[in-house]
């Protein structure tokens, strides 16, 4: 088992969460996100991930964009910044992950499995 | 800007053609804007950038991401469709189109010439010339000059209707095959 391509199938999922966490308290323009990101390894991506990501976000109305022209010289930047819509996604998102994380947490501390019944279900929507 | 920044951008742009024009744009200008980011608040060289970006053509895919791979896929049942489809749009093109429009506009100059003869017919019957070219005759019956004018006028009405009826049909024929073309494609 490759590991590293493990490391991407868990990131595929997470970096859309990260990025409307991030997003949720400021604009933000791409380059800030993708070199914010890059502070953890395991969430650091390239721009082909980041960018048709956040076009897919904005597609889905779950964030909105703005140009913006900058002082000093500098290029103008596109910020994104979350809609209604993206804070109840992320809202349900949060709380799967909560879900996810007990769930997880629970079956490591389960010997063998034995006592399904009192396992924690994580699964009870989708 | 480095011609080297601008050839990549150009060649993101060409990768990125099935996508609208605008949608397009937007992406290059993006780019470029970190492009610029990357060259001047963090004094990056253009080659370390195109480093960083990565092949313009991989770049421009994961833009394109599922859309092209999902539709790029050969598959029999699409490509039945899309025979179906280009037979009957070929002959729509060959006998369908030629054959609405020619009627259509052949109807609509027949009804203005109708009512020009009757009026001729009118006119000569109520002036006094005789007008042995023109002649109004239904089936056996000829009316006379004078019910030449409304009878026309009549027919013109009609003849009209009918073009414009075939020209709507061939509207939505077109309409139809477009419609068509999208949701196979």
């Amino acid at each position: 088992m490759d590991i590293e391509e493990w490391k991407s199938q868990i990131k595929r999922g997470t970096l859309e969460f990260c990025i409307l966490q991030m997003i949720d308290g400021q604009s933000l323009y791409g380059y800030e996100i993708i070199s914010r990101l890059e502070v953890w390894p395991i969430l650091a991506a390239r721009e082909s991930t980041i960018y048709p990501l956040l076009r897919r976000l904005l597609k889905e109305g779950f964030l909105s964009s703005y140009w913006q022209e900058t002082t000093e010289g500098l290029p103008p930047r596109k910020y994104y910044t979350i809609t209604e819509h993206g804070r109840a996604y992320l809202k349900a998102m949060s709380c799967e992950w909560e879900n996810l994380l007990a769930a997880v947490s629970a079956v490591k501390d389960t010997p063998c499995g034995r006592t399904k019944g009192e396992m924690i279900d994580g699964s009870d929507t989708d | 800007m480095d011609p080297i920044l601008t050839e990549y951008l150009n060649s993101v742009d060409r990768y990125l053609k099935p996508l609208p024009a605008c949608e397009r744009a937007d992406i290059i200008k993006e780019i470029q804007s970190e492009m610029l980011e990357l060259s001047g608040a963090q004094n990056l060289s253009s080659s370390q950038i195109l480093e960083r970006l990565g092949e313009p053509k991989a770049l421009a895919q994961a833009y394109l991401g599922d859309a092209i791979t999902a539709t790029e896929r050969f598959s029999w049942k699409k490509c039945r469709a899309l025979i179906a489809f280009y037979s009957l749009a070929g002959f729509g093109g060959l006998f369908v189109l030629p054959f609405l429009s020619v009627l259509s506009i052949t109807l609509m100059v027949t009804a203005v010439i109708a009512p020009l003869a009757g009026l001729t017919k009118f006119a000569g019957a109520v002036l006094g010339f005789e007008t042995p070219y023109v002649v109004l005759q239904i089936g056996s019956y000829s009316p006379s000059p004078i019910a030449a004018l409304p009878i026309s006028l009549i027919m013109g009405l009609l003849l009209f209707l009918a073009g414009k009826g075939m020209w709507n049909a061939m509207l939505q024929y077109i309409h139809f095959v477009g419609k068509t073309h999208k949701t196979i494609v």
